[in-house]
C-alpha cells in the first residue's frame, strides 16, 4: 500500500499526517483524527450524517476518498462550537427541541449552515430543499425546519437574539410546556458519544460472517486460515460458549451465532476479533464453512401446513406463539346483525431504518467483570441472559447503555452483544463492532407480515354486533419479541370499541425469513389496519359517515375492554372530533363527495412534492416581465 | 468497501495517460465517486479490491467550461452543482439547472461529474436527456489522439458505452439555446436521493408574442435502456401555435415510449402527464402570452 502524505487545514489547524489510500474522508476524521461528531448512517451518500464541509462547501465525507481532500480545507460539525459556544444555528435547535435520538443532527445541523450560508432569507420551502440530503427517522422534520427559520430570523436580526433562550417554564412547572431538553447541547454540538464513536487503547475490530443460506445444516466451520492471517486475534463460534446459548425475549431460541443449522440469510455463523477492520474483514473471508442445504419454509400459512420445513425441532408445528381471545358467542353476534362482511388484509415487513447502526463495545474490567457496552433497549435482561450464556454469575456481567441513535423497537434484541462479550473474555481486550447500515439491515429484526381475515357483522344502525379475526404473522427464523407481539395485536384487534361478540386469533410462525421483532405499536398496527379499514368499508355499505360509526361505536369513560380491563377515563371521542377538524373532514357517507376533494387546497395541507423553491423568485420575475 | 494501494490523482492529461499505461489492467477511473463507492457495498458488488485508482477530476482540461451563443463546452469533471451556481451556463442550457434541483441532492452534486454520469450509463441518469436534447458531442482522448462521437452513440445500454480500454472522456460539446425556456420532470420514490422513474428535458422558444412555438427539444429517459429524444414531438410541436389542445395532442401521440419492465401503465400515465405538464413550464419561462395556455389547463397539470 502506497500511503497518502495528506496536508490539510482541519478545523482550523494544520494536519500533515499519512493516510492508507483507501480510506474515505469519513474515515481518516473519524478513525485517525478522532473527530466523531460526524456519523456514518449509510456510508453510501443517503443520510447526511457525514456532511462536512470541503473549501467552504457541504460534502457528504462518505462519498469521497481521502486524496480529495489534499490541500483542502475541512470543517466538521466539531468546527461549529467554537470553545464550547454554541452557533446561532445550535442554540436554535436546542430551543426548538429539533434533536430526538440527535444521530442525524451533526449532520442536520451542518446542512442548516450551509442552507442559511447560501440563502440567509431561505424560506421554509427552500429550507426543506437544502436540507434534502438530510434524513432524520425520529423527528419528523418539523422542528427541524422550525429551528433553522428561528436561526434564521435571528441572524437577521428579525428576532432578539433572546429568542433562542427563552423558556415557557417556570421551575418545576412542566406538564404541557415545551421544555428543553438537557441533551440537546450534547446532541447539537456533536459531543455525545455513541457506541460507534468510543474508542478503547488497545481496541480490536470485530467482523461477522453471516449465512448466505436460508436453511442449512453447518457441516464443519474451518478457521484455521483466518487465524493464521497476522493482526487477527480471534475467531470464534458457538462452539465456543462457555454456558448455556440462547436468547430471546419471550423464548430462549437464538443462539449467539448459528449452532448447527442457519435459519436465516445473515445469521451470524463466526465473528473474528483484529487489530483493525480490514483485517478482520479478510480473515472472516478466508473461513470456509462446509454447508448442507435444507428444504426453507419463506411463507407463514404453509409453514402451519403439515409436511412443512421445521425451522425449530421443539415447535414441530412452527407455531412461535398462538394467542387467543374468546367473548359472547360470535356465531350469534353474526346471525342478529343486518350486514356481515368479511375482507382479508396484509400488512409487509419494514425495516426501522433508525439512523445509528448496530455498534457495541465490550472489555473485561479489573475486577473481571465482563462489560458490554451497546444501544441496548433493554439491558437488565440482556444482562441476566448473558450471564447464563457466557456461564458466569450475574455479578461478574454488566451492561451499559449508550446513547441510543434510535431504536423504534430494534435495540431490544441482544442480537451482537454475545458475540463481544465472548471476544473480549477470548482476547482479554477491548472489541468492538459497528454494523455497516447492509449488515443492519438484513440481519436485524423487522416489524411482522401480517395476513388477516375479519368477518365482522353490524345492524343496520352502525352498531357492530361480532368480530372474528384470524391473523397470521411472519415471525421469521427467530422467537425475539414475536409472543409479546401477538399478544399486544390481540388485545388491541378490535379497537376501541365496544362489541359484544369476540373471537380472535393471533399466530406467530417460524419461517426461515429474516427475525421480525419489536416495532412501534408492537403489533397493534397490523389488527388494527384491518379492523380500521373495515368500518370504513361498511361505513360506506350502510350510507354512514366513517366518523359517526365510530362514534356509534366508542368506548366510553367506564367501559370494560374485550380482556376485561375496566377503563376509567376514554379519550377516544376527543381524538375522533380533533382528527376530523385536523383533516378538514367533509361530512358524510364515503359515497356522498363529488369528484372535487375540499379538504385538500388548505393551507396547512401540503402540496404535492416538487422541488425547485430556490428558484421561486426568478419565476415571479419571469411572470412579470 | 472500496479497497485499493494506490490512489493517484494526475494533474494533467499526459500523466494520466502515463497512469493507465503504466498500471494497465489494474486501475479504475474514478471522478466523483459517488457512483463507484456505493457500488462497492454489500448487495452490489460487495468489497472490491482495485490496485489502482486513478482520479481524473483535477485535471484541468477536464474542469474547462467554455460558453458560448451558439456552443457550450463542458469538460467531463464539471460538477453538476455548477449549472445551478454559474447563471450564464444555466441561460445556454435551460433545462439543466432544473435537472441539477432534481439531481441528488446540494452535497453529492457538489462532486458528481457530468462525465461520471454518462460514463456510468444508468438508463436513470438525470443529466443524459438533457444532454441529448443539445445534440451532445462526446470528446474522447487516449495517448494515441482524440475522436468525437454523438452521445446517442456513445451510450449503447445499461452501463454500456463506447469508452475503449485507455480511454478518457475529456468533455462535451453542446448546441447552446439562450432565449429559450426550460424544464424538467421527475419522479422517483421520494423528493431528494432519489433514482428516477420517469425523467423528461424539455426546451420551448416562442415567437415575440409568446404565442407561436418556434422551436423545442424534448428527451426522456428512465423508461428504456438509453435516453431517447423525442423527435417526433419537437416536428409536431414546431411552428405552431402554442395552445392546450395542442400540448395535449402532442402528449397523446402513439410512440409506445415505455419499454421498462415494471410498472408499465404506471409509467404510460407519467410521461403523459410529464409531456403536457414539462412544456407548459418550459413554455411560462420562454414568455408564453398568459393568452396562450388557460388556467384549466395548468390546474389539471399544475
Ligand atoms: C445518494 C445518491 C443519489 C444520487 N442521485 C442521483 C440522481 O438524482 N440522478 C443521477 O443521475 N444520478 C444520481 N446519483 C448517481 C451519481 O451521483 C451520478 O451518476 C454522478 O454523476 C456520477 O459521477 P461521479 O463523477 O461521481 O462518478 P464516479 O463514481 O467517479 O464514476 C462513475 C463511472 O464513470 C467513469 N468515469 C468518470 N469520469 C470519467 C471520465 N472523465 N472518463 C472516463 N470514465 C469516467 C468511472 O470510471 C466510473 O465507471 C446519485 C448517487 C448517490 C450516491
Ligand atoms: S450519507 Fe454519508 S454516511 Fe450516510
Ligand atoms: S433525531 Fe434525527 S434520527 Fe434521531
Amino acid at each position: 500500500m502506497v500511503d497518502i502524505r495528506l496536508n490539510a487545514t482541519i478545523n482550523g489547524r494544520k494536519v500533515s499526517r499519512d493516510a492508507k489510500p483507501h480510506l474515505r474522508l469519513l474515515d481518516f476524521l473519524r478513525d485517525d483524527l478522532n473527530l466523531t461528531g460526524n456519523k456514518e448512517g449509510c456510508g453510501a451518500g443517503e443520510c447526511g450524517t457525514c456532511s462536512v464541509f470541503v473549501d467552504g462547501v457541504l460534502m457528504k465525507s462518505c462519498l469521497m476518498p481521502v486524496a480529495k481532500a489534499q490541500g483542502a480545507t475541512v470543517d466538521t460539525i466539531e468546527s461549529l462550537a467554537k470553545s464550547g459556544e454554541l452557533s446561532v444555528l445550535q442554540k436554535a435547535f436546542h430551543k426548538a427541541g429539533a434533536s430526538q435520538c440527535g444521530y442525524c443532527i451533526p449532520g442536520m445541523v451542518m446542512a442548516a449552515t450551509a442552507a442559511l450560508r447560501a440563502n440567509p432569507f431561505a424560506d421554509r420551502e427552500e429550507i426543506k430543499e437544502r436540507l434534502g440530503g438530510n434524513i432524520c427517522r425520529c423527528t419528523g422534520y418539523q422542528k427541524i425546519f422550525d429551528a433553522v427559520e428561528l436561526a434564521r430570523d435571528v441572524q437577521n436580526g428579525r428576532l432578539p437574539s433572546t429568542a433562542l433562550l427563552e423558556t415557557d417554564t417556570a421551575d418545576g412547572d412542566v406538564i404541557g410546556k415545551s421544555v428543553r431538553r438537557i441533551d440537546a447541547p450534547s446532541k447539537v454540538s456533536g459531543r455525545l458519544k455513541y457506541a460507534g464513536d468510543m474508542i478503547m487503547p488497545g481496541m480490536l475490530h470485530v467482523q461477522v460472517l453471516r449465512s448466505p443460506h436460508a436453511h442449512a445444516r453447518i457441516v464443519s466451520i474451518d478457521t484455521s486460515a483466518a487465524l493464521a492471517i497476522a493482526g487477527v486475534e480471534s475467531v470464534i463460534t458457538s462452539a465456543d460458549v462457555p454456558g448455556k446459548d440462547g436468547f430471546g425475549v419471550f423464548v430462549h431460541d437464538q443462539p449467539i451465532m448459528a449452532r448447527d443449522k442457519v435459519r436465516y440469510v445473515g445469521e451470524a455463523v463466526a465473528a473474528v476479533a483484529a487489530e483493525d477492520a480490514l483485517t478482520a474483514k479478510r480473515a472472516v473471508a478466508a473461513i470456509k464453512v462446509v454447508y448442507e442445504p435444507l428444504a426453507p419454509v419463506f411463507d407463514p400459512d404453509e409453514a402451519m401446513r403439515e409436511g412443512a420445513a421445521i425451522v425449530h425441532d421443539y415447535a414441530p408445528d412452527n407455531i412461535t406463539k398462538h394467542i387467543p381471545i374468546r367473548v359472547g358467542d360470535v356465531e350469534a353476534g353474526f346471525a342478529e346483525s343486518d350486514l356481515v362482511i368479511e375482507e382479508n388484509y396484509s400488512t409487509q415487513a419494514i425495516e426501522h431504518a433508525y439512523l445509528e447502526p448496530e455498534a457495541g463495545l465490550a472489555y473485561i474490567d479489573h475486577d473481571d467483570v465482563v462489560t458490554v457496552v451497546s444501544p441496548s433497549q433493554n439491558i437488565t435482561h440482556h444482562r441476566h441472559m448473558l450471564a447464563r450464556i457466557i456461564a458466569k454469575p450475574i455479578s461478574k456481567v454488566r451492561f451499559i447503555m449508550s446513547p441510543v441513535g434510535g431504536g423504534f423497537g430494534g435495540k431490544e434484541d441482544m442480537i451482537y452483544q454475545g458475540m463481544l462479550a465472548l471476544l473480549a473474555m477470548k482476547t482479554m481486550r477491548p472489541v468492538r463492532l459497528v454494523y455497516t447500515r447492509e449488515e443492519s439491515i438484513i440481519s436485524t429484526a423487522k416489524r411482522h407480515p401480517s395476513r388477516t381475515t375479519l368477518r365482522m357483522g353490524v345492524t343496520r344502525d352502525g352498531r357492530i354486533k361480532a368480530l372474528a379475526m384470524r391473523m397470521v404473522c411472519d415471525g421469521g427464523a427467530y422467537g425475539l419479541s414475536t409472543e409479546g407481539v401477538m399478544r399486544k395485536a390481540a388485545i388491541l384487534a378490535a379497537g376501541p370499541y365496544n362489541i359484544p361478540n369476540v373471537r380472535i386469533d393471533t399466530f406467530g410462525i417460524y419461517t426461515n425469513n429474516t427475525p421480525s421483532g419489536a416495532f412501534r405499536s408492537f403489533g397493534a398496527l397490523q389488527t388494527q389496519f384491518a379492523t380500521e379499514s373495515h368500518l370504513d368499508i361498511i361505513a360506506e355499505r350502510l350510507g354512514l359517515d366513517p366518523f359517526e360509526i365510530r362514534r356509534i361505536n366508542a368506548m366510553r369513560d367506564g367501559a370494560t375492554t374485550h380482556t376485561k380491563q375496566k377503563l376509567g377515563s376514554v379519550s377516544l371521542m376527543r381524538a375522533l372530533d380533533a382528527a376530523e377538524q385536523a383533516s378538514n373532514w367533509e361530512a358524510g357517507a364515503p359515497t356522498v363527495r363529488g369528484p372535487t376533494r375540499g379538504d385538500l387546497g388548505h393551507d396547512d395541507v401540503r402540496p404535492s412534492v416538487t422541488l425547485g423553491a430556490r428558484f421561486a423568485a426568478d419565476d415571479k420575475q419571469e411572470a412579470a416581465e | 468497501m472500496l479497497i485499493c494501494d494506490e490512489y493517484v490523482t494526475p494533474g494533467t492529461l499526459a500523466e494520466a495517460f502515463a497512469a493507465m499505461e503504466r498500471h494497465r489492467g489494474r486501475y479504475r477511473v474514478v471522478a466523483g465517486c459517488t457512483d463507484t463507492l456505493p457500488w462497492a457495498r454489500e448487495g452490489r458488488a460487495g468489497d472490491v479490491e482495485i490496485p489502482v485508482l486513478i482520479d481524473v477530476s483535477k485535471i484541468p482540461e477536464l474542469n474547462e467550461r467554455q460558453v458560448g451563443d451558439k456552443r457550450v463546452r463542458l469538460g467531463a469533471a464539471t460538477p453538476i452543482q455548477r449549472f445551478l451556481d454559474d447563471a450564464a451556463l444555466g441561460r445556454a442550457m435551460p433545462a439543466m439547472p432544473r435537472c441539477a434541483v432534481w439531481f441528488a441532492d446540494d452535497q453529492i452534486r457538489a462532486q458528481a461529474t457530468l462525465g461520471g454520469n454518462v460514463v456510468n450509463a444508468s438508463p436513470a441518469a438525470d443529466a443524459t436527456p438533457c444532454l441529448e436534447a443539445h445534440d451532445a458531442v462526446v470528446e474522447l482522448a487516449s495517448a494515441k489522439g482524440k475522436r468525437n462521437m454523438a452521445l446517442r452513440e456513445f451510450i449503447t445500454g445499461p452501463g454500456k458505452t463506447q469508452l475503449a480500454e485507455g480511454e478518457l472522456v475529456t468533455g462535451f460539446d453542446c448546441d447552446a439555446f439562450p432565449g429559450y425556456g426550460g424544464s424538467f420532470e421527475k419522479v422517483g420514490h421520494r423528493r431528494s436521493l432519489v433514482i428516477s422513474v420517469v425523467c423528461l428535458a424539455v426546451m420551448v422558444k416562442l415567437d415575440r408574442d409568446g404565442l407561436t412555438i418556434e422551436d423545442t427539444r424534448l428527451a426522456i429517459a428512465g423508461i428504456r435502456p438509453v435516453p431517447r429524444r423525442l423527435r417526433e414531438i419537437e416536428d409536431h410541436l414546431r411552428g405552431k401555435r402554442l395552445t392546450g389542445a395542442l400540448l395535449e395532442e402532442a402528449a397523446d401521440m402513439p410512440l409506445d415510449l415505455v419499454q421498462s419492465r415494471t410498472r408499465q401503465e404506471y409509467r404510460r400515465d407519467v410521461v403523459r402527464g410529464f409531456l403536457v405538464r414539462g412544456l407548459i413550464a418550459a413554455a411560462k419561462r420562454a414568455g408564453a402570452s398568459p393568452d396562450a395556455l388557460t388556467q384549466e389547463l395548468e390546474a389539471a397539470y399544475g
